[in-house]
């Protein structure tokens, strides 16, 4: 007789979960998705659902908004180069060279992405909208005619979003640089190359790769951005897509299919974009990084590296310290002037933002989201990068293509697909949080899965396979290796996952309900229906709201993860 | 070898396929209860992909796994790894860093619900028989090599496995320190009497460690047999080349000289060589495997009349211990290494000669 051991519940089990859960998430992206393009193809009544009738009518109008494409365009560009100009700069500073204090401000350059798109614009909008802008108030008052500078222009947006993206450009940038082998240039120099030929023909066509994924990643970023476009845009009645669309959408009547095409093609553009960048940074990674350690030989730059030091300070203080100072000050005023007067300052905007029950409840909600969504996406998305990455599970790749597929699609897009996609859902969520939690979960899969995949390739597949030999389940092995070592990126992958709820816009501007407001969108109905100040205290309130809750949670998780033995 | 039941290992036909890459094709072969078997090839011969299917981490195609009798594998049937009830030390030796020494060790007696206080005691003893038994309660992040080798060995076996398999367990290991653990292993072997399976490409651990040995490349077995038949008895070119360094001598049948069982050869330019064909069978034409410090190399005709021939030195290398002479001899070159008495210099004459029993018939 033979005894046969029949699989039982360990290996089918994580099998079929996996199948079901990347099914889901996967469903879940497509699923807006889908109702977007049936949007963009309704040609019969716009507010008819589903479309009476379909053709490509919507798209072959398009060139009536050929201004708005080229608004975004010329948006898009500036904000590019100069985005890749600081990130270039910094990159080169803070890897090449011996600038003083390297390693803070390499931690420092980071900050610029914390301060978000629309805290940018709201600042630089104190500071340089035509009439009551500080600067221009200045201007003025020393007998300059008409303002100095006008961010209420393509190149305002442009300059706002480059100031914010010029970190992700830095980050990207200073990656490449820093894994460049520095042999490299040594032996052009032992050849006899003199400095400037080698930084010409070794250094610059080494990193040039690096720097063109860069350019076109913050490309793509800056056609889908949303927030600084709509605080400097509106006033003049300057459109990019995205704003052009959310008009679209909130006017009334509302032209849903006009907007859903424009979503279609931007989306479209975006992900050639995005594609593009893949197939550079896969085929960058075979030349400059080899595996071997080593730290770039960094150039003595005599004196000059104090002037470097003054510019990295420089683009940090305009990053940073300037729109957090401008919103600071604005918010403890009466009325915001350039000219401190004693009876201007005031707490009286504070108290009105507390004692606003929108507020509260807004502030409230969006920490509650916040939660919730990085709590539960980081189970979620532990979960799925395991199985793209681990669980070697027949079209596991596929999946992960389509996970990441948010990245391609604006988050206002994206919204807009599942305010079509959940209108008609049997389970009345939407104009819930519920929506929202949703919504957010799809639209951050690929934040939450590249930091915690990032991590996950980093551990050994056989620190899993040894507990596995050693006789325990899925289950066991996961709560005792898998978890442990994955810790440092599932609380990363918590923290950006936090922040970004609680300050998203894109997508919670049109999804939110009446009922279950959060507070960015509130912060930008302040902007454009109250006072400046009001909304200053309010952008503040939701910083340290962050900050107090991030803090409060760190308290928390250290005292609960102190185990014995470490 | 037979398909065996009572064998604690039995692998029947194995196949595994990775896409369209075949790693494992048809591979039979078993381990008999309390053996040292060690599966010996060049990188990329199938035989990890062999050890990992036995253990349950890779999924064959088809064939059969057999563990104390049991399937444990066949199509449509595969237990996985964690129920197997065997155990494995990896190449990279897969110890959590973010537990101690102890809990490494603990981890597959704790996994077993085995009582605190046995668990204390097993992983105690078994801490002092990789000779770490101070260390339990460092971290395992900060381990040399060498240590995390021993806790990787300690945590295989401390649960009583019925099998432990070994995926190259020393190659991350210096050569002083590989000499040492080997050494080590084989002693560890011995004390806790346990069957095991393992891996390597190098052929002085295989020699040392195993009871048999398994040759594999491209997938396929190429001879199985003790460590002395497959070093003295090399079944063809492959194993003869990999397995230690070998002359290869092609010649034509003298069905004529013929005589007690021995095969005799004649070389394209004249050259006869005896040798023993072991049971293989020949055909009109033949080759013949000569290790390299089989041959002997001296200034005078030694006695005796058989593989006996005169030639010249060409070149020496001196290697320490040996010194390795490439002799025109034939119209071709043929490798002796000898210990280094009395050199010969280059251009010198010598005479070369072998014992017809380590001329070894090759199948073709």
């Amino acid at each position: 007789m033979e005894r046969v051991r029949r699989p039982r519940s360990a290996w089918p089990g994580p099998r079929l979960i996996s199948v079901l859960v990347g099914g889901v998430a996967a469903a879940f992206v497509l699923y807006p998705i889908g109702f977007l393009i049936q949007a963009s193809l309704s040609v019969g009544d716009p507010q008819a659902r589903p479309p009476e009738a379909y053709g490509l009518e919507n798209f072959t109008d398009l060139p009536r908004y050929a201004h708005i494409f080229w608004n975004t365009l010329v948006v898009a560009v500036v904000a590019t180069v100069l985005a890749i100009g600081f990130g270039f700069v910094m990159g080169w500073i803070l890897s090449r060279t011996n600038v003083p204090g390297r390693g803070v401000l390499e931690q420092f350059m980071a900050l610029p992405y914390y301060v978000t798109p629309l805290m940018g614009a709201l600042a630089w909008s104190l500071i340089g909208s035509p009439s009551g802008g500080f600067l221009n108030q200045v201007w003025r008052a020393l007998g300059g005619e008409g303002h100095l500078i006008d961010m209420n222009t393509p190149y305002g947006i442009a300059w706002v979003m480059a100031l914010f993206e010029g970190s992700v450009a830095f980050v990207m940038i200073g990656a490449v640089m820093k894994s460049m082998d520095p042999s490299l240039e040594e032996a052009s120099q032992v050849l006899g190359a003199g400095r400037a030929r080698t930084m010409l023909r070794i250094t610059l066509p080494l990193v040039l790769p690096g720097v063109l994924g860069a350019a076109i990643f913050v490309f793509a970023e800056m056609l889908g951005s949303f927030s600084a476009a709509l605080v400097l845009g509106l006033p003049s009645r300057f459109y990019v897509v995205t704003t052009a669309m959310y008009q679209l959408i909130s006017q009334y009547p509302p032209r849903f299919p006009t907007a859903a095409a424009m979503g279609v093609c931007l989306s479209a553009v975006m992900f050639a974009m995005v594609y593009v960048y893949r197939r550079i940074v896969s085929a960058r990674s075979y030349v400059t990084i080899t595996g071997k350690a080593y730290r770039p030989r960094a150039m003595n730059v005599g004196r000059l590296r104090f002037v470097l030091l003054g510019v990295c300070l420089g683009y940090l203080g305009i990053a940073v310290v300037l729109p957090l100072i401008t919103i600071v000050y604005a918010s403890f005023q009466r009325l915001a002037t350039a000219f401190p007067r004693a009876d201007n300052f005031t707490l009286a905007n504070y108290a009105t933002a507390l004692s606003l029950d929108a507020v509260r409840s807004a502030l409230w909600n969006s920490l509650v989201l916040g939660f919730g969504t990085a709590s539960i996406g980081i189970l979620l998305m532990g979960f799925l990068s395991w199985m793209i990455y681990r669980s070697r599970l027949p079209g596991a790749g596929v999946i992960e293509y389509l996970l990441m597929f948010p990245q391609a699609v604006p988050r206002l897009v994206f919204a807009f697909g599942m305010l079509w996609a959940w209108l008609i859902f049997p389970i009345p969520i939407y104009g819930t949080l519920w929506l929202l939690l949703i919504a957010y979960l799809t639209v951050f899969l690929p934040l939450g899965l590249r930091t915690i995949s990032g991590v996950m390739l980093q551990i050994d597949r056989t620190l899993e396979e040894s507990a596995q030999m050693c006789g325990a389940s899925w289950g066991y092995r996961m709560r005792t290796v898998t978890m442990p070592l994955l810790r440092p990126g599932l609380v990363a992958a918590w923290l950006l996952l936090f922040i970004a709820s609680v300050r998203e816009l894109g997508a919670s501007i049109l999804l939110m309900g009446p009922k279950a407001k959060v507070i960015t969108p509130a912060i930008v109905e302040s902007w454009f229906s109250t006072s400046t100040e009001l909304t200053a205290a309010m952008a503040l309130i939701q910083t340290l709201a962050v900050a107090a809750a991030l803090a409060l949670l760190f308290a928390v998780a250290r005292r609960a993860t102190q185990l014995p033995g470490e | 070898m037979t398909h065996d039941e009572a064998a604690a290992i039995a692998v029947k036909d194995l196949v595994i396929r990775y896409g369209r890459i075949t790693a494992v094709r048809g591979v039979t072969f078993s381990v008999g209860a309390g053996e040292h078997l060690t599966l010996l090839g060049p990188s990329g011969c199938g035989k990890t992909t062999t050890l990992r299917a036995i253990a349950g981490l890779e999924q064959p195609e088809s064939g059969e796994i057999r563990i104390d009798g049991t399937l444990v594998f066949a199509p449509g049937i595969h237990v996985p790894a964690e129920r197997r009830g065997l155990s494995m030390v990896f190449q990279s030796y897969a110890i959590w860093p973010h537990m101690t020494v102890f809990d490494n060790v603990a981890y597959g007696l704790r996994v077993r619900r085995v009582a605190e206080r046995e668990v204390r005691e097993r992983v105690r003893s078994a801490l002092d028989l990789v000779k770490l038994g101070d260390l339990g309660e460092r971290s395992a992040a900060r381990l040399s090599g060498g240590q995390q080798q021993r806790v990787a060995l300690a945590r295989a076996f401390v649960f009583s496995p019925s099998v432990l398999l070994f995926d190259e367990p020393l190659s991350n290991l210096d050569a002083k320190l590989r000499a040492e653990m080997r050494v080590e292993l084989k002693e560890l072997q011995r004390r806790i009497g346990i069957t095991s399976v393992y891996v390597t490409h190098d052929l002085e651990e295989a020699l040392a460690i195993s009871d048999r040995i398994v040759v594999m490349r491209d997938g396929v077995i190429e001879q199985i047999g003790t460590s002395a038949e497959i070093y003295d008895r090399p079944r063809n070119t492959f194993v003869a080349d990999f397995v230690g360094s070998a002359n290869l001598i092609r010649g034509r049948r003298r069905l004529d000289l013929e005589r007690d069982g021995m095969i005799v050869l004649e070389t394209a330019a004249g050259a006869l060589v005896h040798g023993a064909a072991y049971g293989r069978r020949a055909g009109a034409e033949a080759l013949f495997a000569i290790r390299t410090v089989h041959l002997r190399l001296g200034r005078e005709r030694p006695a005796g009349t058989l593989n006996v021939w005169a030639a010249r030195v060409r070149r020496r290398v001196f290697q320490g211990d040996l010194t390795q002479y490439h002799l025109d001899w034939d119209d071709r070159e043929i490798v002796v290494r000898c210990t280094t008495v009395d050199p010969l210099s280059e251009g010198d004459p010598a005479f070369v000669s072998v014992e017809p029993r380590h001329c070894v018939l090759l199948e073709e």
